[in-house]
């Protein structure tokens, strides 16, 4: 008898905590925001995490969303495993109905998995691999660039600019891919594929290499005896600086290299490469040397980061996740605060904006898939010390100059 | 053919990296029988203080040897003292979960106070390279080649020529017995170990030059220095140096004729073919000798 009385009073007890919370939680609008901030991603998960507490302070401060504050519940997820854990702990213990991160394609792919068998949105700022939203789920949003627009810039390039620069005709310029090979890698190494057989021009070697790697001489090797005009990249950190380094010391001759954002866009990048950085091109999300006139809101982003974290921006990730977190908030607006995934979809589907009216240039239209198809990326090139945009006029602050990379 | 000898340029002085980062861990492996997980992570502390003199005290990396040496030195006797010796005479499983252990918490430790960040120096000769008949050599992989040479060298001489060194040879061959001719094993074991770290963190300081260092390096270095020492002959020194070259050499010439995808597959390929062949090692003396010796 005691036992069940005691039982009775457990249960309860629970009940009347639960009652508790759901009041205490009345007074905010709680989103799970999941990014690896320890281990290998931690630097650019950090870094994406940033921009998007910036946007949610700043909406604080005006008032927060339908007459709501926002509030993250933020969680660390280092690897897979950690993504899908945190995302199920999110739903079913804290009881959210919207999560949102990830920088990483491989933790979205987790993450968002969780979140579509529970019905409930996943808003993806960062991961740009196009299978996120090639599931046909109907829970998922992507505010960023996807993949496939990264390559097909690139190819633009070397065919529009490259190519006659160096007196070729469009299909006789030689492309060359190196890429590293996690899902972040590969997916944009068969974009590229893609572009280039469309686009008409001849991809001459693909070379995959592990990121976690000490040395890539035998990458540069290859490439030497491929004799690429135009060197595709596809890097993050570390592995971006040590193949500078091996290109310079082993004396690579090509006419272009532009990685595919990651570690090509970092300021740790042009630091640790000094001179040898400079000339080489990059294809990424939106930076901070770009026509402001595009760009509206970037100046005032720049201005709180720096207030906040005392120090400038360490890339362009943060303003990806600014952008991203302010048109969440946006949408969360017009639905009144609702995160019914329904409704929320339903929002997303009938809001657009014109490219050039965000922080970040990109314009608002999700299409049925979840992508956002007005995200764009731009072509940027390190020129004295800093990574300005070059390529097309639009963001354009001034033009690309043709020059051998890694050979200062 | 002249991309070929590039190839196997690049894969020596690749290999003569290789062999450094293994030596400290063949030595402690040979005399001490400790599976040292935590290798790597010495290495890493070893970076972050080079680092530090560089940029704090404008210390030149190869310079701050005599200091990140005798560091390390004290580090690793801190660690046979504190951690392996309590728990010396438990099982080689327990000492292994210890070491593991250790390897958790020095990277999270380094997470915390370093974060996440890729951290490189900037000196003058980081890039340099030496141009012989259309083949070139980068200069810091260059110099921490010679310096596996003369380490190998000085810590051969250590264990034939001197006293200390015969010590550590009988250990290594018979620990009991050593132990009733008199030799003092557990402090031959300290000396052992903080010269295995010091030889770890000499390997850490040149390797700066030309790498990066972020807390959670260490792992890909205990990974590489293990296959390294088990393919060259446990405590084998001159076997772990050959063993450095070859996965070198190995990793260059499958990366440009393979793919480089797959250097890492190649090479633990040959890794297994080896030992089911050998089990000593490429450079073990016999059948029986993968359990002892020191050479």
């Amino acid at each position: 008898m005691m036992r069940r009385m005691g039982l009775l009073v457990l249960v309860f007890g629970v009940l009347l905590m639960g009652g508790l919370t759901e009041v205490a939680m009345g007074q905010s609008l709680r989103i799970g925001a999941l990014y690896p901030v320890s281990g290998s991603l931690a630097l650019l998960g950090d870094e994406s995490w940033r921009g998007a507490e910036i946007a949610r302070v700043m909406r604080n401060q005006k008032g927060g969303v339908a007459g709501k504050q926002v509030e993250f519940v933020k969680v660390d997820i280092p690897d897979v495993n950690a993504a899908k854990s945190e995302a199920e702990r999110l739903i079913n213990r804290e009881g959210l109905k919207l999560l949102t991160g990830t920088y990483s394609s491989s933790l979205c792919l987790a993450a968002s998995e969780v979140a579509a068998r529970s019905g409930i949105i996943y808003f993806e700022q960062g991961g740009i691999a196009d299978m996120i939203t090639g599931r046909g789920y109907k829970t998922l949003l992507r505010s960023c660039p996807r993949a496939q627009y990264f390559s097909r810039a690139q190819i633009r390039f070397a065919r529009d600019f490259v190519a006659p620069k160096i007196g070729k005709k469009p299909n006789d310029v030689r492309v060359a891919l190196v890429h590293e090979d996690s899902a972040y890698g590969s997916s944009i190494s068969k974009n590229v594929e893609a572009e280039a057989k469309a686009g008409g021009v001849q991809l001459v070697s693909v070379i995959p290499y592990n990121k976690d790697a000490v040395d890539l001489s035998s990458v540069i090797l290859k490439l030497k005896n491929d004799k690429p005009d135009v060197v595709i990249g596809v890097s993050y950190a570390n592995d971006a600086i040590l193949f500078g380094r091996q290109a310079k010391e082993l004396r690579l001759d090509i006419k272009a290299f532009i990685g595919t954002g990651g570690g090509h866009s970092l300021t740790s990048f042009q630091q640790a490469l000094g001179a040898a950085a400079e000339g080489v091109l990059n294809v990424d999300f939106t930076q901070f040397e770009v026509n402001v006139r595009f760009t509206p809101g970037l100046k005032e982003f720049v201005e709180m980061y720096r207030k906040m974290f005392n120090e400038p921006p360490r890339s362009g990730h943060s303003l990806a996740n600014f952008t991203g977190t302010n048109i969440l908030l946006d949408l969360l607006e017009r639905t009144g605060g609702s995160m019914d995934a329904g409704k929320f979809r339903q929002t997303a589907a009938a809001f657009e904006l014109k490219p050039g009216s965000t922080a970040s240039g990109w314009g608002v239209k999700f299409d049925d898939s979840g992508q956002n198809i007005l995200a764009d990326t731009f072509i940027m090139q390190w020129r004295g010390g800093k990574l300005v945009t070059v390529y097309p006029e639009g963001p354009a602050v001034m033009a690309p100059l043709l020059e051998t990379p890694f050979s200062k | 053919m002249e991309l070929f000898i590039q190839v196997l340029v690049s894969g020596l002085l690749l290999g003569g990296v290789y062999a450094l980062l293994s030596v400290g861990l063949t030595l402690i492996f040979g005399v001490v029988r400790i599976i040292n997980f935590a290798h790597g992570e010495l290495m890493m502390m070893a970076m972050y203080l080079t680092y530090w003199l560089c940029q704090a005290h404008q210390i030149d990396p190869y310079l701050s040897v005599i200091i990140v040496a005798p560091a390390l030195f004290l580090v690793g006797m801190g660690v046979q003292r504190f951690i392996i010796q309590p728990i010396f005479d438990s099982s080689a499983l327990m000492k292994i979960f210890v070491t593991v252990g250790l390897f958790i918490a020095l990277q999270n430790l380094a997470l915390m106070l370093f974060k996440a960040d890729f951290r490189t120096i900037q000196t003058s000769y980081a890039m340099s390279t030496l141009e012989v008949g259309g083949i070139s050599i980068s200069v810091p992989r260059l110099i921490a080649f010679c310096f596996a040479l003369v380490l190998l060298g000085g810590l051969f001489m250590l264990l034939k020529l001197t006293l200390v060194g015969k010590a550590m040879r009988a250990v290594a061959e018979n620990r009991v017995v050593a132990e009733l001719m008199g030799i003092r094993v557990q402090r031959l074991y300290l000396i052992t170990f903080g010269l295995g770290s010091a030889m770890t963190g000499i390997a850490g300081a040149l390797l700066l030059p030309f790498t990066y260092v972020f807390p959670t390096v260490g792992a890909i270095y205990t990974l590489l220095a293990f296959v390294v020492v088990v393919l060259g002959g446990l405590g084998n020194m001159a076997g772990a140096f050959l063993g450095g070259l070859f996965i070198g050499l190995i990793e260059s010439i499958s990366g440009v004729y393979i793919s480089p995808a797959l250097k890492e597959a190649v090479y633990f390929v040959i890794f297994i073919l080896t030992l089911l062949v050998r089990p000593q090692g490429l450079f073990g003396v016999g059948k029986g000798t993968e359990e002892v010796g020191l050479k």
